[in-house]
Order: structure tokens, then C-alpha cells, then sequence
């Protein structure tokens, strides 16, 4: 735990203020119905296109909905897609990336193919082509019945995981080798034992740098796809879909429209970026030692 | 060191050179603590220590190749009557390579591999003299065939990995001697090669000396390997010279009971087989560095004023030590 | 128990060279690491495997332990094959033939806590438990370390300390083997004599068999009974270690003895031509 503490000092303010975005956005989102000042849904006609005063700090819309609270709602969104993909996709990618590089020889090569076949599908443009032919009402796959944040999760979380494929094949092919993990093989241990004990926690300090950064994307994407209209569907808050509502503010002068979700997502990402950096050199075990280094 | 060869104009003369390391709290941490010895023209100076000892850091301090955090924190390092850690870094640059030349100790990572070796002497050469590129062509074949590969000429079209480990160190040397510099810095350069390899490029290193009249500093931890070839030998431990003096009296009667382990720790084909003399415990840590004689943890001739008080660098005739109960 | 407690039998080990292409086009050629080996180990026997890189001794070495398949050959564990018992990868032969690595870097898991690399070693090996942790401890003591060190991660460690732990770890199998390869090359010379000395007066205590792995004759002068010189995948010599390295019969034995750094003995004369390693080192 001390040398947890040692470490956590030495993280720098960039790595600080990163984490606090990011709490601040995930206590946001899981929080909103306290935090939100207003129903992000409510209609008030009579309140439209409100600059930000102090009932509406962040102004209001053209259905006279409170922006402040459609952005605190909106974070759900975002995050949930975000975290959703990333978790999927770590889990596919870091599975095939580990088995790819233990087993070596012709499995190797087969999953890393597949792995190259799925990286080079274009991401936005698939996400959009799926939403588009499956539309944006709920799927039923068997029993289940997916709504399209759901679809969107899957997809997005599938065509991130190449690249937790290769990260994690990178390393964990250079740990393989390593006399530590051999000297674990010639005790008998388990592959299991082996994979799960020794090899995937050395590779995990770029697969979380990764995650925090595919976060960050994933976000864009969701923003990206409700801005076109085929993610979160009105009257449901989201930072992409305000956007695409604020189209027409950007002429008509109602700058408070465009700017606070588009805040919303830079902020977000900026902090997922910054927190990345941190936990990289949180996640190095020599990271005390490091400013000592010749 | 003789007070005589000082006089007489050292070629590089080390002055209480310091370097530090800046920790994470802003402080600084001394890894080399006044380092001062010199070598004279033509001279071949072994310098001697574990891995910690800060000779490495010594040598690049003086090449001026420290990277952050660490820096040169005081100190003169004289060469040509100017001190090196004074002048700009275009004059250091034409020093470098030039004056000065610096063989390290890994020949593979020392190398760009996406070039020949032809191109990469060319181009130390023609850094530091005019001349037309049939003529630093010339000069590169040259270098090769001095360093001792065969059919030069053919070689210099070659890559880096077309090489075997000990010709490119060999590569490396001729990129080194191409300008004739006055002082050639060799880092462990034997420590990546086969053993019969080492042989050959220590007999290199001492037949380019002979020959071409460059004064080498030869930077290793094995002191039988040094003595093969140096005149003079430099016993460096946590960050100071702890002895220094011809290799013949270092060799058969060392003062400092460091250098006497540090000779006697390495098992040779003619001694009675026994169980091998060791230095108990490891070299001091930086930062943790003993407030007396930094060897005071692991001497076997230790008493209570070795631990409290760093003895001082006594000169005696051609030699000097630091100890307070010498052997 | 009379037999070799471990013996090659022609063993051979080869790589296919050159890339896919030429593998399609029939072009390829093998290298060849080892050459059809045979050797016997006896019970307590402490052989030194000398030769540079590219002699086959590390090939030689994995093979031994199975980490490496032969090409061709068979290794026989007490008259057993290696081949055979293989097939139980986690079989009560496996603890008998352990190994400690070179690079003490890399030989320890930087994420694991000396004592925790100990103690899965010692889970393994089937000690219960509650014994593990004690019997960790008399593991460091066995190689000279303190128990102070059990709580403490490998890049806290000094590279001789790493060594010894890595010894510790291969002792904790209680082998009947050990093969050491190069353990001491990444050490300073000042830290390579308490390793060798460790090693020597383990081996006795332990009644261990040692195949000890080293470019550097002196110490395998000190520390081994037998040698055996090998260059580019063959034995040339091989027999009692101070009769061979007294009296070498094979020239590159005699190249390797030259080599061998002898202080002030071995200045070179300012007239002398360069005596050692005549042989120009190959390209490639």
C-alpha cells in the first residue's frame, strides 16, 4: 500500500485533473436524476431558446428543454457506450491477443488474421451501415431484446478489439520468451496459470493506457452516430444528438446550444486522455525508481 | 599520477568532476563525487569499477552526452587547455568524433541499421573535413582495413546486420579512428562479445594505439582484461577514485583493499581451484551512499574511522589511494 | 540408480532458414544448432558446457529441460525419454530437471514479490500452505539471502540478489538437476565469485547434479569436475575439467584458454603481432 501511495505522488497535476473529469462525468451520469436541476425531457414552450441566466445556467432549447440537465443526462450516453465498447472490446481483443501469443505457430496466425480482417472494417461507416439496416428500434437476438445502444455497444466494443489484439499481442509475445515465464513452464504450471498469473498482468499497463484512450473514441463515436440520428433517439439526451439539434443555432446566433455539448465531449475525452497517461506510469513497477535511472 | 606528467600537459585532464541525479522531490543525488585523473598523450588509461562505480556516467559527462536527469553538477574536464564543459555545443560537436572518438558497449544498438557501414563512417567523416565524397570514401575503406576486415573496400557497401557482433564493433572502431581523433573512449566495448572476440578487439584497440598514437581510456569492469593493454589504471567505487597508478603496481601490490578483491574475485586458469575470494554485499545504492569510505560496508579491513570519515586521495610517488588502513 | 541420471542420444536440433518463398520453392536450408549429440551425465556429477555464442550450448540446455523439442535424438531422464514423459506436462519428473537463467533481469516476474515467487514455486512442488511461507524463508537462507528480501519486488533487488533468488526459485523443485545457464554473465565480476562460490557449496550440500553453462573457462575451472567444449553444435573435447584445460588436445580449446584475460601475464608486447583469435570472425 505504501509503495501504492509513493506512486500515486508522483502522478503530476495533468494525471489529477484527469482523474477528477473523468469521477466528475461518471458521478454525472450515474448521479443525474440528483444533479439535474430540471427533466431533461419536459417541454416548456414558453421558455424557449433561453440564453443561460440563473434558472437555466446553460440556457435552454428550442423545445425550451434545460440544456444544463440534457448535458448531465447526455453523459450517460456517452459513457455508457464508451465504457461499454472498451469493456467488450478488451475482453475479445485481450483474449485473442494472449492466446494468439502463448500458443504461438498456426493458431497465432489465424487469429491474428482475423484480427487484421476486422481492423481493417472503417469504424464510423460501419456503425452507421449496421444502425442503418437494422434500424434504430430495438433487436431481438433469441430471447433478448437489444435496444440500439445496446447494438451500438456490441458493434463498437467488437471493431475495438483489434487493437486490443494487437497491444496485447505485442507484449505478451515478448513476455512469453521471457525467463520468468519459462522457468514457470518447467515448474509445471498450469497454461492457465501461466496466462492468467504471469503474463497478462505484465501486459496490462498499455492495454489500460489503450482502454482510457478507446474511451475516449467511443465516446466521439456514440456523438458521431446520434449526431446522423441513428443513436440515442429523441427525446432521450445525448451530447451527439444535441449537436445535430444545434445545426441550425450556429447561423441564429443561440451559441449556448452547439458549445455546451460540444464542451461536454472534449472536456470528457481530454480527461480520459490525461488519465491514460497517469495510470501508465501508475501501472509501471519501477515507476518510484524511474527519475533515478541513468 | 605523477605531479611531472601533470605539468607536462595532460591531453584530458578530469578536475573534481561531479554529476548528479535530480529525484522526484527536486533534490540531488551525486552518482560521480569529485572525480579528478588525466591522461597524457598517447597514454592508455584503464578505468575500473562494478557497475555503480560511476565510470560510465565519468565518461559521458566528459563527451557531454549526460541525459536528463542527470548533469554535470561541477567541475572542469580540461582537454587542449579548454575546458569541455564550458564551451558551446558546436565547438563540442566538432570535438566530438573528432578530438575525441567513443566506441560503447553495445555494437549492435550503436549502429543504424537502415544504412551501410560504408555511409556511416562517410558521414563521421565528412562532418569533420572537407572532402569530396570519392575521398571520405577512401578513408572509411581505409579505417575498415586498419581495424582488420578483410576486403574493405566490398564491406563498406554492407549493412549492419550482415555483420557478426564482433565485426561491427570493429565497424564501430573504424568509424572512431576515421579522423584520427588525439583520444579514443571505449565503454565496455568488449562486454556484448564472444570471448575469443574480446581478445581480438583488445589486441585491436592496443595495436590502433601503438600505430596511430591515441591516447585510449578503457572503461571495464574486469580489471585482468585492462591491464593486458593500459599503462595506467583508474579504481573507481561509489563515485570517487579509490586508487590509480601504473598497472604493474596496482597489479602485483594494490593499496586500496577494494582493488585487491576486485584482482583477486577473478578465478584465473592458473591458480590452485578453491572456493573463489568474494566481496561480500553489493555496491552502495544511490542515494544510500555511506557517509564515510563508500567500501566501509562490504571492507574486510574496516575499523570505526572508515565508517565516519572519507579518507583523502593521498599521492604516493606514481600512484595515489584513498583508504585509511591501506594494504 | 546406477545409470546416467540424464543422457542425449544424438541429439540434433535445426531451423529452417530463408523466408516463406523460398520455403515454397524448395530453396531453404537448415541450420543447424546441434549436431547429433551424445553425452551421459552421472548421478552428482558437475559438468561445465563451455563454447561462444552460436556453439549450441543453450540449445543444449533448453533441450535438456524440455523446453525445446529436439529435431531428431532422444533425452533420457534416469533411462526414461524425455519425449515420453513430456506428454504429462505437469508430471512429477518435471521438478526433478530445473534450470536458472541467465539475464537476471528478466529471469524474475517484475510484478511478484520474492515471496510470492517462492511460495507458487513451493504450491507446485505440493507443500501445504501453512508451511509455505517458512519453508520461502529457509529457501532465501539457503542461498544466502535475508528474509528481510521476501516482501520486496525483483527491481528492488540488486542483480546478484536477483541471481540468487532465481537459485532459490530452481531449489525450491528440490531437483535432482540443475542447470545453470550462464548464471553469472550479467553479473559484475565482484558479484560473480559469491554466486559461483554459492553454487559450489549448494551443489555439495544438495548432492546435485549441475550442468553449469559458460563462455568463461576460469570459472568452470573452479566449480566442475567434467567439461565439454563445444563449437558450432559438436563437442570437439571433452573429459576431466583440469586435464583438459592443463593439456587441450582440440585447437579451439586452445583459442578459448588464449582468450582468457590474464592481467599484467598477458601484456602484449609492442612487437608482438596479434597472437589470439587469429581466425577472422564470420560475417552474418
Amino acid at each position: 500500500m505504501t509503495r501504492f501511495s509513493h506512486a500515486l505522488r508522483g502522478i503530476g497535476w495533468t494525471g489529477w485533473l484527469g482523474g477528477a473529469i473523468v469521477v466528475l462525468m461518471l458521478a454525472a451520469a450515474i448521479f443525474a436524476p440528483l444533479i439535474a436541476p430540471f427533466d431533461p425531457v419536459a417541454l416548456s414552450i414558453e421558455d424557449r431558446l433561453l440564453p443561460p441566466d440563473v434558472a437555466h445556467w446553460l440556457g435552454t432549447d428550442q423545445a425550451g428543454r434545460d440544456v444544463l440537465s440534457r448535458v448531465i443526462y447526455g453523459a450517460r450516453a456517452s459513457l455508457a457506450v464508451g465504457i461499454g465498447a472498451v469493456v467488450i472490446g478488451a475482453l475479445i481483443g485481450v483474449s485473442a491477443g494472449l492466446f494468439a501469443a502463448y500458443k504461438g505457430g498456426l493458431g497465432d496466425q489465424l487469429v491474428m488474421r482475423i484480427v487484421d480482417g476486422v481492423a481493417s472494417i472503417p469504424l464510423l461507416v460501419w456503425a452507421i451501415a449496421i444502425v442503418g439496416i437494422f434500424g434504430v428500434g430495438p433487436v431481438r437476438v433469441g430471447p433478448l431484446l437489444l435496444p440500439n445502444e445496446v447494438k451500438i455497444v456490441l458493434l463498437v466494443g467488437v471493431l475495438f478489439s483489434p487493437v486490443f489484439a494487437r497491444v496485447t499481442y505485442a507484449v505478451a509475445s515478448r513476455i512469453v520468451g521471457a525467463d520468468y515465464v519459462r522457468a514457470r513452464y518447467l515448474q509445471g504450471a498450469g497454461h492457465w496459470e501461466i496466462v492468467a498469473g504471469d503474463i497478462l498482468p505484465n501486459c496490462l499497463s498499455p492495454i489500460i493506457v489503450q482502454a482510457t484512450l478507446l474511451v475516449a473514441i467511443g465516446i466521439v463515436v456514440e456523438a458521431s452516430v446520434s449526431f446522423v440520428g441513428l443513436g440515442v433517439q429523441p427525446p432521450q439526451a445525448s451530447w451527439g444528438s444535441m449537436l445535430s439539434d444545434a445545426r441550425n443555432a450556429i447561423y441564429s446566433g443561440e451559441w449556448w446550444l452547439p458549445v455546451f455539448p460540444g464542451l461536454a465531449i472534449s472536456i470528457t475525452v481530454i480527461g480520459f486522455n490525461l488519465l491514460g497517461d497517469a495510470v501508465r506510469d501508475l501501472f509501471d513497477p519501477r515507476s518510484e525508481t524511474r527519475t533515478l535511472v541513468a | 599520477m605523477s605531479a611531472a606528467r601533470r605539468m607536462n600537459g595532460a591531453l584530458l585532464s578530469i578536475e573534481g568532476l561531479r554529476v548528479g541525479f535530480r529525484n522526484a522531490s527536486g533534490g540531488v543525488i551525486e552518482a560521480v563525487r569529485g572525480v579528478d585523473f588525466a591522461v597524457a598523450a598517447g597514454e592508455a588509461v584503464g578505468v575500473v569499477g562494478e557497475s555503480g562505480s560511476g565510470k560510465s556516467l565519468t565518461m559521458l559527462a566528459v563527451m557531454r552526452l549526460l541525459g536528463a536527469p542527470a548533469r554535470t553538477t561541477g567541475g572542469r574536464v580540461m582537454f587542449d587547455g579548454q575546458d569541455l564543459l564550458d564551451v558551446d555545443e558546436a565547438r563540442m560537436r566538432a570535438i566530438r568524433g573528432r578530438d575525441i572518438a567513443m566506441v560503447f558497449q553495445d555494437p549492435q544498438s550503436s549502429l543504424n541499421p537502415a544504412l551501410t557501414i560504408g555511409r556511416q563512417i562517410t558521414d563521421v567523416v565528412r562532418a569533420h573535413r572537407r572532402v569530396s565524397a570519392g575521398e571520405a570514401r577512401r578513408i572509411a575503406g581505409e579505417s575498415l582495413e586498419r581495424v582488420g576486415v578483410r576486403e574493405a573496400g566490398k564491406r563498406l557497401d554492407a549493412y549492419p546486420h550482415e555483420f557478426s557482433g564482433g565485426m561491427r564493433q570493429r565497424a564501430l572502431i573504424a568509424m572512431a579512428i576515421a579522423c584520427r581523433p588525439r583520444l579514443l573512449i571505449a565503454d565496455e566495448p568488449t562486454t556484448a562479445l564472444d570471448v575469443t572476440v574480446q581478445a581480438q578487439i583488445v589486441d585491436l584497440i592496443a595495436e590502433l594505439r601503438r600505430d596511430l598514437g591515441i591516447a585510449v581510456l578503457f572503461i571495464s569492469h574486469n580489471l585482468q582484461l585492462v591491464a593486458e593493454i593500459v599503462d595506467r589504471v583508474v579504481v573507481m567505487y561509489g563515485g570517487k577514485v579509490v586508487e590509480d597508478g601504473p598497472v604493474e603496481a596496482i597489479e602485483l601490490s594494490p593499496r586500496h583493499p577494494y582493488t585487491g578483491l576486485l584482482q583477486a574475485c577473478v578465478p584465473s586458469l592458473t591458480a590452485p581451484v578453491g572456493p573463489l575470494v568474494a566481496i561480500e554485499g553489493a555496491p552502495p545504492r544511490l542515494g544510500r551512499m555511506p557517509q564515510g569510505c563508500p567500501f566501509s560496508p562490504r571492507c574486510p579491513r574496516v575499523v570505526a574511522r572508515c565508517e565516519l570519515e572519507m579518507p583523502a586521495l593521498l599521492t604516493e610517488g606514481e600512484r595515489r589511494f584513498a583508504c585509511w588502513r591501506p594494504l | 540408480m546406477s545409470g546416467p541420471i540424464l543422457s542425449l542420444r544424438g541429439v540434433t536440433k535445426s531451423y529452417a532458414q530463408g523466408n516463406a518463398f523460398d520455403r515454397l520453392l524448395g530453396r531453404d536450408t537448415r541450420f543447424v544448432a546441434l549436431d547429433g549429440i551424445s553425452l551421459e551425465v552421472a548421478r552428482g556429477d558437475i559438468v561445465g558446457i563451455v563454447g561462444e555464442s552460436g556453439s549450441g550450448k543453450s540449445t543444449l540446455a533448453n533441450i535438456a529441460v524440455g523446453l525445446t523439442k529436439p529435431t531428431s535424438g532422444d533425452v533420457l531422464l534416469d533411462g526414461e525419454p524425455l519425449s515420453v514423459l513430456m506428454r504429462d506436462h505437469a508430471g512429477p519428473w518435471r521438478r526433478r530437471v530445473q534450470m536458472a537463467f541467465q539475464d537476471s533481469s528478466s529471469a524474475l516476474n517484475p510484478r511478484k514479490t520474492v515471496s510470492r515467487c517462492l511460495t507458487e514455486t513451493l504450491a507446485l512442488r505440493g507443500v501445504p500452505r501453512e508451511q509455505r511461507e517458512t519453508e520461502a524463508l529457509a529457501m532465501l537462507e539457503l542461498v544466502g539471502l535475508g528474509a528481510e528480501l521476501a516482501p520486496r519486488l525483483p527491481h528492488e533487488l540488486s542483480g546478484g540478489q536477483r541471481q540468487r533468488i532465481g537459485l532459490a526459485r530452481a531449489l525450491a523443485m528440490k531437483p535432482d538437476i540443475l542447470i545453470a545457464d550462464e548464471p553469472v554473465s550479467s553479473l559484475d565480476v565482484s558479484l560473480q565469485a559469491q554466486v559461483i562460490n554459492l553454487l559450489s557449496r549448494l551443489t555439495r550440500e544438495l548432492g546435485l547434479t549441475l550442468l553449469f553453462i559458460s563462455h568463461d573457462l576460469a570459472l568452470v575451472r573452479t566449480l566442475c569436475s567434467r567439461i565439454i567444449v563445444m563449437c558450432k553444435g559438436e563437442i570437439v573435447e571433452q573429459g576431466a575439467c583440469l586435464d583438459v584445460l592443463d593439456r587441450p588436445s582440440h585447437p579451439y580449446t586452445q583459442l578459448l584458454i588464449a582468450a582468457v584475460p590474464k592481467g599484467i601475464a598477458g601484456r602484449r608486447k609492442p612487437t608482438s603481432a596479434p597472437s589470439r583469435g587469429h581466425a577472422q570472425d564470420s560475417v552474418g
